[in-house]
């Protein structure tokens, strides 16, 4: 019996040696391993292997041929190789450092590398880990071929054209036009819902000028829909220096002689403002304005026990 | 007999083996086998396997011309087989982002060979410019980055979150990585005696001591398996929360957690406690949206830091 492997790499190099498509049976009489019986069990056999082939990133291509059979199969040259990158070896050897030192959470860099034919030396140690996502080479591919993309997010579908993918703060983001809201949108990628599909290629058409660096602020409490307001926050000494170097020095305004700092921050997420705000402990305050800390306190007293329960947006 | 999947998976390593060899025309056994990952006589076997592969009629002219020996391999594959293959969506969204991370890592040179490489890259990909990665630079990176890497002791002021103290610690360090968005120096502690991960942009001030490091032997994952920024000690509480769908996004950002849809509707949790003072900023976090279902003892964890930052609020209530 032949090896599945053998039947496959022959298969791979059959289909690709001409340009001319071929019928199952021509196909089964050239590579070894098919059902010699015309009928279902090959047809299952070649079926399953096509699979294998796709699922492994090489695409048959079914087209109309003369004959009984009427469908022929090709693996198109452009469909199978890469146009030449001319890496020079130190860019090959970058290349080779870059996934190494990066963990992705699979060995997609990894087979990257293979296809390219730049297979790495074990060895580096990793120097970054970012997030993996499933919709993450979605919308990365959607990107590429400018095309619309389509998820559910806070329970709405959603309509985007997409214009950056963007790893910022430990989240990966999306950063597109909203066609249904007419508007600019950010979009956390970790919570898009159910699966994230792109039309045809060159179906986006982002308006004159966008700028997708103005639509995604570098703070989370600046990622929402609210209308902005100016919160007043005093940290005290031990978390003064990191919170400004977190919101920057631009947002100090005022120094006391026990070490702690006055910030204003724009925020126009209030929960997020909170979630950042808690993580602080009892080293940070709201100051002001009057309604957004009587919400931290209404919020805190509800969890102390003393009132009811506020709602979490 | 293989499964598909093993069957597929083989087929693009062997493919892979062939690029390879097509480019080098021979390579020793040793090589090919640490390069893909394979023990040598797997390796020797896929090969022999393919060198009776090729086109019809298979006669040895039309073979792949192969030859393997205990050391070495031999191949004259032709320029077709040492082509680059296409990507597929997921192999090229790692490899642009890999490059874009390592290029967002303080002092890379943009302009670089590996710039100029993921250039190439996009110019054939496209997407050029549609992917970005920041990595933020926390004020004493540098100093700390320049430690690890030239072997240097380090002094530390640092302010710990877990246990909401602020000490001077004495550091051999032996790396510096990125996890989940946050820098994280990965060292021996002095002071503790023992390998301690630290977060960077918790760190005040920064010195060299002006000793060498003495971190060999040490390896640089903080005593710790994979890759959590929170490494739960042998002392940490394993805790369950039950938490409501609108603040379930606090929680899907926790490292080393896991959770499960209850039937209630709220999602369940489940988490390594080692510091209450942790824990208790994380109820916070969550406020009413969150019980703790287990154990018992963490119960009242929420509800007194609630309290204790009441007071701070001067609302705290006179108990």
């Amino acid at each position: 019996m032949v090896d599945r492997l053998e039947r496959l790499t022959d298969l791979v190099l059959v289909l690709l040696r001409d340009q001319r498509p071929k019928s199952l049976r021509e196909i089964a009489s050239e590579v070894p391993g098919y059902p010699a019986q015309e009928g279902e069990a090959r047809r299952q056999a070649f079926e399953r292997d096509k699979r294998t082939l796709r699922d492994g990133g090489i695409e048959v291509t079914a087209t109309a041929i003369d004959g009984p059979e009427q469908v022929g199969y090709v693996i198109r040259p452009e469909d199978y190789y890469l146009p030449d990158l001319d890496l020079a070896p130190e860019e090959q050897a970058a290349l080779n450092l870059a996934v190494a030192g990066v963990h992705l959470g699979d060995p997609s860099g990894r087979d990257a590398l293979w296809r390219l034919g730049l297979p790495a030396s074990a060895g580096a140690r990793p120097v970054a880990e970012l997030p993996a996502l499933p919709a993450l080479p979605v919308l990365h591919g959607a990107l590429r071929a400018r095309a619309t993309v389509r998820f559910d997010y806070r329970g709405e579908r959603r309509r985007v054209d997409p214009a950056l993918l963007r790893f910022h703060g430990g989240w990966w983001y999306l950063v597109g036009y909203d066609l249904d809201r007419a508007a600019p949108r950010t979009f956390r990628v970790d919570r898009m819902e159910g699966d994230v599909s792109a039309l045809d290629p060159s179906s986006a058409a982002l308006p004159d000028g966008f700028d997708p660096d103005a639509a995604l602020p570098d703070v989370p409490w600046r990622i929402g829909e609210g209308a902005p307001v100016t919160v007043v926050i005093r940290v005290d000494a031990t978390l003064a220096g990191p919170v400004l170097d977190e919101v920057g020095e631009g947002a100090l305004a005022g120094r006391d002689d026990d070490g702690s700092v006055t910030v204003h921050l724009e925020v126009t997420n209030t929960a997020a403002l909170r979630s950042w705000l808690f993580e602080l402990g009892e080293h940070a305050e709201v100051v002001g304005p009057e309604e957004v800390r009587a919400g931290v306190v209404a919020w805190l007293e509800a969890m102390a026990g003393t009132t009811t329960v506020p709602e979490a947006r | 007999m293989a499964t598909r999947a093993d069957a597929g998976a083989r087929l693009l390593r062997l493919l892979a083996v062939l690029t390879w060899l097509a480019r080098q025309g021979r390579a020793p056994v040793s090589e090919l086998s640490e390069r893909f990952g394979l023990e040598p006589d797997e390796l020797i076997a896929d090969l022999e396997l393919a060198a009776c592969c090729g086109l019809p009629p298979y006669s040895p002219d039309q073979l792949m011309e192969i030859i393997v020996d205990d050391q070495e391999v031999i191949a004259d594959l032709g320029t077709e087989l040492g082509r680059s293959r296409r990507l597929t969506a997921a192999e090229g969204f790692a490899l642009a982002a890999s490059a874009r991370a390592i290029l967002a890592v303080p002092g890379a040179d943009p302009e670089g060979a590996l710039g100029r490489a993921l250039a190439k890259l996009e110019a054939v990909l496209g997407g050029r410019g549609m992917l970005r990665v920041d990595l933020r630079e926390p004020a004493h990176l540098a100093v700390v980055r320049e430690a690890t890497e030239s072997g240097r002791q380090l002094e530390l002021h640092y302010y710990s979150a877990s246990s909401d103290r602020e000490s001077t610690r004495i550091i051999d360090p032996v790396s510096v990585r990125l996890i989940e968005g946050h820098w994280y120096l990965d060292g021996y502690c002095h002071n503790a005696q023992g390998m301690r991960r630290f977060r960077v942009d918790r760190v005040s001030t920064a010195r060299l001591t002006g000793a060498p490091a003495d971190a060999e032997g040490l390896d640089g994952d903080a005593g710790a398996p994979g890759s959590e920024a929170f490494v739960p000690g042998p002392e940490a509480t394993v805790a369950h929360l039950a938490v409501d769908e609108s603040a379930a996004w606090i929680t899907e950002a926790l490292v080393n957690s896991s959770s499960e849809p209850l039937p209630d509707g709220r999602t369940g949790v489940t988490l390594a406690v080692a510091s209450t003072v942790w824990f208790g900023r994380l109820l916070l976090r969550l406020g009413p949206h969150a019980e703790v279902l287990d154990p018992p003892e963490l119960a009242d964890v929420g509800r007194n830091a609630a309290r204790q930052l009441l007071a701070r609020y001067g609302a705290g209530p006179s108990s």
